[in-house]
């Protein structure tokens, strides 16, 4: 049975039904999805004023963050809370979504929450989402459609102006695209007939011909001054500077970069490049995840669905906490 | 201690979940209503995910995880059966076989990689599973226990009693002899499907005589005075082949089965009046011998035969018993949640809470899942479907009740889904019972079917007696009982001897109530009490305010050969694929005339087999 578990929001395009409890079938053997009044992945629900006691982050981010998989208390936001007293964790990510639409989350709702941090964790694949202007999605019914979302371009001043608002609400047929339309689908990689064709073959296959191929899967972060990347840096520099308070911004990695079969050097230069941001810390937890052993990282992915497991989860989580720990350190000096 | 236990039936028919913590039972359901098909018997992945998030709970969070059969014995009667009729069994064995040792054998597997962890499983036994889906959700202390089914691992009839939170089986008769696979047999022979045609079969009874009762009971089957029987295994062919009767029995009963979907004749009506007529004699008689064996006033029932509730009301009428109560999932369904409860009480040492105020545990067999009016609103929104939002109950109510009243014929999507084969006005499809176009309206509009049966009733609990001889309640739709003399219609009498037009016997006016009236003035009634249902009661409490009349139409929101619904959306495709005029989905109201054209054709009939 496909639960709806998605509401529709005409400016971010969804976000999760509020108050929804249900348990998500999933090759694991399946795993508890609670929302909260706000329509977030939370085991309570979120309140503006936040104790004088708490360090209270926003986090933001895509189902890497939100925790398709897993259940709530496994996440990394869920596992950092864990890990450092104090530390209260408001998880905004959204499954499916990209930096752009993550923004949006921030500005047009998670901002007026009292906090202290803001974490905007980059699943290096939204590069590509910012980009793009559809995205195929499964809907409740179990077919599989596009969807709109809205996003961003440059006006003639250069600065970013926000697009295709309010958000088409009905799911759209690939056919009723124009041909220019059709360039911004996000189809979730290049040669997507390959890799639908290898993905049914299975894992052994696929991984022999990424690596003989020497798959390389984000290009965009090739170029300095690609559309893709310049987008996504004007977002995020938008995003920062609209932020009251520090910021990390930590770049999640795909498996590819974890497992090493594809270089990671052209997205890790592109977030370098943030460093240099006012109020922002950058934190790229890939050094963390190569440090343990081959076996190991291949376990931080299931068997067939790359997104975190809770090995994972808890990696992230107590790499991310060096950097908040620090803003703690910070916070109690001043 | 309150332990967590998931029970699961599964690889026969009816695949089902249950989940139960303490004595309490917190979600059941079935496979069928979330894969689709219709007495779906794979593993019920679905339902087990359904359980665990209605619990909240990880799986590693159980207690105890059992099946409601045991595959050895099973495997037992099957090997001792097939050496017992070899040669003449091997295509029998091929069939069981694969089920047996392809699935029930390996359930193991199957839970490992469902739940994916490695959890103790246990195994309870078939009918045992059956007694206590009986008795442990029933409101009583003690009573007599009665399971008549089919067959599982060897027995198919078991007596028993239960206690606080212990069951002890008595006496069983074994397999092959079997009440249930008797009813089958003829259920198969008059061209209705095995396992789900019984109900048809049933429903045919009262067109025709009992006139082949005599031989019934000269040939076929040889019942004791304490009600055990035996049956004369010449005339079946269950055993050495994979069908129900054989040659001997055809010429017992002047020819070959009927085949399916052909017309009905004089024979099969006949036919169904004498094995029903034999059926409610074994019921009664062993109903009998069980009272005297416990001196027990109450009973409890469970099994596929249970669901024969034309025996059910007769039993009740006849005071064997001062009480009965009877599992709403009397089938295999049900065993997933007796294998929990009886994991729960007798392993696990769980004190029984007996619900107090007479009421049972099973509320009101609402144990399925339900969904908020924003997850309703996300689906229509999502489609863009035309709809308003009747937020106060009332006014909704009064909406629905005066449509009904117009004749408009309404489907209802309200809280839990229900667990068993009756809707119950969680899932449920609604009309007039006062118009006599209703039945013919209801069944060739929305359920493409010309059907012979007549639509249950369902009534306010404190008005049934007004218009139904029943001095209990009938909440899960198990009694059948005669409408009242007073509102019968004096020129509409039984069908003559010779009439075989189905149609046009249910379709004379019989009563004030004719949508709901069989030919022999019965009705299968349900009683709605507020406490469990307080959305339908109202709407009945709505339509009595602007008709005179506590009763309405009630049947299962689905078509021919559908599972009925589960979800908003499995709701709407049946309202669009129908002529169902209005849908009220939790405090949405959808009018069929506001709809955009559906791109469906008919072409997704075919996705049905026809049950």
């Amino acid at each position: 049975m496909d639960i709806q578990i998605f509401q529709y929001h005409p400016l971010i395009g969804f976000h999760f039904i509020p108050d929804l409890q249900t348990r998500i079938q999933h090759e694991s053997g399946g795993y508890l999805l609670r929302t909260n009044n706000a329509g977030f992945r939370s085991e309570r629900d979120f309140v503006l004023e936040k104790n004088p006691d708490t360090f209270r982050i926003l986090l933001f981010g895509d189902s890497f963050t939100a925790g398709d998989g897993v259940g709530n208390k496994y996440r990394f936001g869920d596992v950092l809370e864990s890990l450092i007293p104090g530390v209260e964790v408001y998880n905004f990510g959204l499954p499916g979504t990209g930096t752009d639409q993550q923004y949006l989350v921030y500005r047009e709702i998670a901002a007026k929450f009292e906090h202290d941090l803001v974490v905007i964790a980059v699943q290096v694949e939204n590069i590509r989402r910012v980009a793009s202007r559809f995205r195929m999605s499964q809907l409740a019914s179990g077919e599989k459609a596009l969807l709109a979302k809205p996003y961003f371009e440059f006006d003639e001043s250069g600065a970013l102006s926000l697009k295709g608002v309010p958000v088409q609400n009905t799911p759209i047929r690939p056919e009723e695209l124009t041909e220019d339309e059709q360039g911004y689908v996000d189809q979730g990689g290049r040669l997507l007939w390959l890799r639908q064709a290898i993905n049914k073959v299975g894992g052994q296959v696929k991984e022999v011909v990424q690596r003989v191929s020497k798959y390389q899967p984000l290009p965009e972060y090739d170029d300095p001054k690609g559309n893709e990347w310049t987008l996504m840096k004007a977002i995020l520099k938008k995003w920062i500077d609209e932020c009251e308070k520090p910021v990390i911004v930590m770049p999640v990695p795909l498996y590819h970069y974890v497992e090493q079969t594809a270089s990671a050097d052209s997205y890790r230069a592109r977030f370098a490049e943030l460093a240099d941001i006012d109020g922002v810390t950058l934190h790229d937890p890939l050094s963390d995840c190569l440090s343990v052993s081959k076996a190991e990282r291949r376990a931080f992915r299931f068997e067939t669905d790359i997104h975190p497991t809770p090995s994972h989860h808890r990696l992230l989580a107590e790499s991310l906490s060096r950097p908040v720990r620090k803003k703690l350190e910070d916070l109690s000096g001043e | 201690m309150n332990p967590t236990i998931l029970g699961i039936s599964a690889f026969y028919h009816d695949s089902a979940a249950a989940i139960t913590r303490g004595s309490e039972i917190i979600a059941a359901a079935q496979e069928e209503r979330f894969s689709r098909t219709k007495h779906d018997p794979r593993f019920p992945s679905n339902a087990i995910n359904y359980c665990l998030s209605e619990a909240f709970i990880e799986p590693d969070e159980l207690d105890a995880v059992v099946f409601y059969d045991h595959p050895l014995l099973t495997l037992d009667r099957v090997l001792k059966t097939i050496i017992a009729t070899a040669p003449d069994s091997l295509a029998q064995w091929r069939k069981a076989g694969r089920s047996i040792l392809g699935s029930k054998l390996f359930i193991e597997e199957y839970v490992r990689k469902a739940l994916g962890t490695s959890i103790k499983l246990y195994f309870a036994e078939h009918h045992a599973s059956h007694a206590a889906s009986a008795f442990f959700p029933s409101p009583f202390r003690e009573a007599a226990i009665l399971t008549f089914d089919g067959v599982g691992e060897w027995a198919t009839t078991t007596l028993g009693i239960g206690k606080g939170n212990r069951i002890k089986m008595l006496k069983e008769i074994d397999f092959p002899h079997s009440l249930g696979l008797l009813y089958s047999a003829f259920t198969y022979f008059c061209g209705f499907k095995v396992n789900s045609g019984e109900y048809k079969l049933m429903g045919l009874a009262p067109y025709g005589k009992p006139v082949y009762a005599d031989v019934i009971r000269d040939n076929l089957i040889d019942v004791k005075s304490n009600g055990s029987f035996r049956l004369n295994m010449e005339f079946f062919g269950y055993l050495d082949s994979d069908r129900m009767t054989n040659k001997k029995f055809e010429s017992l009963f002047g020819g070959p089965a009927r085949s399916p979907e052909s017309r009905i004749t004089r024979r099969e009506m006949d036919l169904a009046a004498s094995i029903q007529k034999v059926t409610e004699e074994i019921v009664l008689k062993v109903a009998s011998y069980l009272r005297d064996l416990t001196g027990l006033p109450d009973l409890v029932m469970a099994g596929g035969v249970a669901l024969n509730c034309v025996a059910n009301g007769l039993l009740q009428r006849k005071g064997i018993f001062e009480r009965i109560w009877i599992q709403p999932a009397a089938g295999d369904a049900g065993g997933s949640l007796g294998a929990a409860l009886l994991t729960a009480h007798h392993r696990l040492g769980v004190e029984r809470n007996i619900a107090g105020d007479n009421g049972d545990s099973q509320s009101g067999s609402f144990l399925g899942p339900a969904f908020s009016s924003v997850q309703v609103r996300a689906f229509l929104d999502r489609g863009e479907y035309p709809y308003s939002v009747v937020s106060d109950s009332g006014e909704r109510s009064n909406l629905i009740a005066a449509a009904l009243a117009d004749g408009k014929v309404v489907g209802l999507f309200n809280g839990r889904m229900e667990f068993g084969p009756r809707s119950l006005g969680a899932r449920s499809i609604l009309g007039d019972p006062r118009r006599p176009e209703t039945q013919a309206t209801m069944n060739l509009k929305i359920k493409y079917r010309e059907s012979f049966r007549p639509f249950a009733p369902s009534t306010l609990r404190e008005k049934a007696a007004e218009y139904f001889e029943l001095d209990v309640e009938s909440p899960y739709m198990l009694l059948v009982a005669p409408v009242r003399q007073e509102r019968r219609l004096a020129e509409n009498g039984p069908p003559d001897e010779g009439a075989e037009d189905l149609l046009a016997i249910v379709n004379t006016p019989r009563s004030e109530i004719p949508a709901v009236t069989h030919v022999d003035y019965s009705a299968r009634v349900q009683t709605v009490d507020r406490k469990y249902n307080a959305a339908f009661y109202d709407v009945i409490a709505a339509f009595e305010e602007s008709t005179g009349v506590p009763v309405v139409v009630n049947t299962s929101f689905n078509v021919r050969g559908e599972p009925i619904v589960c979800t908003p959306q499995d709701a709407y495709r049946c309202f669009m694929r129908t002529e169902i005029d209005m849908l009220v989905l939790e405090d949405c109201v959808l009018l069929k005339t506001e709809q955009p054209r559906s791109d469906d054709d008919d072409s997704w009939k075919q996705e049905y087999e026809l049950d």
